[in-house]
């Protein structure tokens, strides 16, 4: 039994289908990456898991809850976990607090405890030395990794990212492969990947979703998606088989 | 933040408002007062404006419930004023909930002239519901608060009680701000969407920001009608609202300190300028207007780092507001 599962969900927009009778299933700790074209409805099936958008259509399970209607704070503590395009770190809040916002998740916590368990994510994904620094004095990539430790505060079981990558440089992305890399060997969480970086995502996902317009045209291991020729049409391009990424 | 911080501010409050009632004048020690009481609502506004965003232009109308409920229950039903104090909260607290929950689904501006409405539908209920609140006559003979057989009759020993209120209130806000749920009020204004992905439940976080505001604003509404010993529908018009608004913008939106500082300066200020006449208004007018421009944390941002940037949308209502008043 997979711990998401997401079943024929349908959204339409005016007449545009943004998703058509798209299912996704997600075991405990796999990682599974969603890609296609802009437009392709990446986002969209985010927002409809997060329970940001809800859908026309379908079900959406959570370790067997059906949590198609539930509001989206009512799905974070259940288990779920996102982080947004660009980055949403709270602007008037230290990274500190920010990230000590996430883990009240649970009630009954005491602000000491709040405060450690803050840290301790902080540290383990190398940010603890700016734990007191304002947002806005950090650089594009710290603030999504904040966004990043917010998240991961909320003590996830499935963890959804939208485009962590986009805005990073080349040793960024470097140091976020190995920092979800090590969460997963160390905390079994499962993960949801939207990329349009192909590197990382042939590196990390053991298995690759892709969607275009609204619908999903193939599911496989990164090795059977790269070599797909629906896929190599409508998103990889012809030339991405002989290039060798 | 430790709970330091809360304590040596109501110390300080306590101590320089000690310090201030031993030096100045009757007719001074009776202004203080009313700094004091509005510096109380102010600490409340600040909860739904400064931390939630929540544009509130009714804040007067729950001053005027917290008012009005010591006045009826001392006058018509003859209870203590002890006894009519945390009643009249707890009232207040119950119209703000039955208010909040539809109003809280309002955003922005929406939320502004709705609660302006409530404003005035407040002063028009309490102008017009003659056999209960006097109309526009209002109540008089509130009898006065009794410490141990002592009567709180003249200005400074009233301004000592007032003084211990506010710096228990300051010290509460203050502990409310560094708590999980003062974290969690910030963080709705910055980002709804965002903050519900962090498991916040926000409209639930907007109602207790709203609340704590109705709270605060009926202590102070308590205290009000205690201090004057009669109440009228003029004294909580949506004009004090504004002021109010006004006072929080001029301290620092957002800072517990800013609240109290702006709430003293727009009470004094009137009394500094008085060589104005009636050209006051315009000159506080073109004041605000100078903060926002210069000052855009307020009196409180002064020492803080510029970085603590703030929401211009916001702002350039809160100035539409102080120019009205300004007209008036």
């Amino acid at each position: 039994m997979s711990l998401l599962q997401a079943t024929e969900v349908a959204k339409r927009y005016g007449g545009l289908a943004a998703l058509s009778d798209v299912d996704l299933s997600v075991g405990e700790g796999e990682f599974v990456a969603v890609i296609g074209p802009n437009g392709a409805g990446k986002s969209t099936l985010l927002n409809v898991l997060t329970g940001l958008v809800l859908p026309d259509g379908g079900r959406v399970l959570l370790d067997g809850w059906d949590m198609t209607r539930a509001a989206t704070h009512k799905r974070v503590r259940g288990g779920l976990g996102r982080t947004f395009q660009h980055g949403r770190p709270f602007a008037r809040l230290s990274v500190l607090e920010n990230v000590m916002t996430g883990a009240a998740i649970q009630s009954g916590r005491s602000e000491l405890d709040l405060r450690e368990r803050a840290m301790a994510v902080l540290d383990q994904m190398g940010l603890a030395a700016d734990a007191q620094a304002p947002i806005e004095s950090l650089s594009y990539g710290h603030r999504r990794m904040v966004e990043m430790c917010r998240a991961l505060a909320c003590e996830p079981r499935v963890l959804l990212l939208d485009e962590p990558a986009a805005g990073l440089n080349s040793a960024e992305v470097d140091q976020l492969v190995d920092r979800l890399t090590e969460l997963r060997g160390k905390h079994r969480i499962a993960i949801v990947l939207i990329e349009h970086n192909m590197g990382m995502v042939m590196r990390l996902a053991e298995r690759i979703m892709v969607l275009n317009f609204g619908c999903k045209i193939a599911e496989g291991t990164p090795s059977e998606i790269q070599s797909d020729p629906a896929v190599l049409s409508a998103y990889l391009g012809e030339g991405y088989r002989h290039a060798g990424v | 933040m430790s709970i330091r911080f809360p304590l040596l501010l109501g110390a300080f409050i306590l101590i320089a408002g000690l310090g201030l009632s031993m030096m100045l004048a009757d007719y001074h020690l009776r202004l203080l007062n009313l700094a004091v009481i509005s510096a109380i609502a102010v600490i409340g506004l600040n909860f739904a404006f400064g931390y939630a965003g929540l544009i509130s232009l009714g804040h007067a109308a729950f001053v005027g419930a917290g008012a009005y409920g010591v006045a009826l229950l001392t006058t018509l039903l003859a209870w203590s004023p002890w006894l009519a104090l945390p009643a009249a909260v707890a009232g207040t607290a119950l119209l703000a909930m039955l208010i909040g929950v539809p109003l809280l689904r309002l955003k922005g501006h929406y939320l502004a002239l709705a609660t302006l409405g409530f404003n005035v539908c407040f002063s028009i209920v309490a102008a017009n519901w003659i056999e209960v609140t006097g109309g526009t006559n209002g109540i008089s003979r509130i009898p006065e608060l009794q410490i141990a057989g002592h009567a709180l009759g003249n200005e400074r020993s009233y301004l000592w009680f007032a003084l211990v209120v506010l710096a228990a209130s300051a010290t509460v806000a203050a502990l409310i701000h560094a708590s999980r749920h003062g974290r969690a009020m910030i963080a709705v204004r910055d980002d709804e969407t965002a903050s519900s992905m962090t498991g916040i439940d926000v409209p639930r976080a907007k109602l207790a920001a709203f609340l704590l505001s109705s709270v605060y604003a009926a202590v102070a509404g308590g205290l009000f009608a205690c201090h004057m010993r009669f109440i009228s529908p003029e004294d909580f018009n949506y004009a004090h609202s504004i002021a109010y608004l006004a006072m929080l913008v001029v301290g620092g939106e957002g800072s517990i300190v800013g609240a109290i500082l702006g709430a003293l300066f727009v009470t004094f200020l009137p009394e500094w300028l008085r060589f104005l006449g009636s050209a006051y208004l315009a000159f506080f007018g073109l004041f605000v207007l100078a903060i926002l421009i210069f000052l855009p944390s307020g009196l409180a941002g002064i020492r803080r780092p510029a970085s603590f940037s703030r929401d211009g949308r916001i702002k350039t209502l809160a100035l539409v507001g102080a120019s009205r008043e300004a007209r008036q």
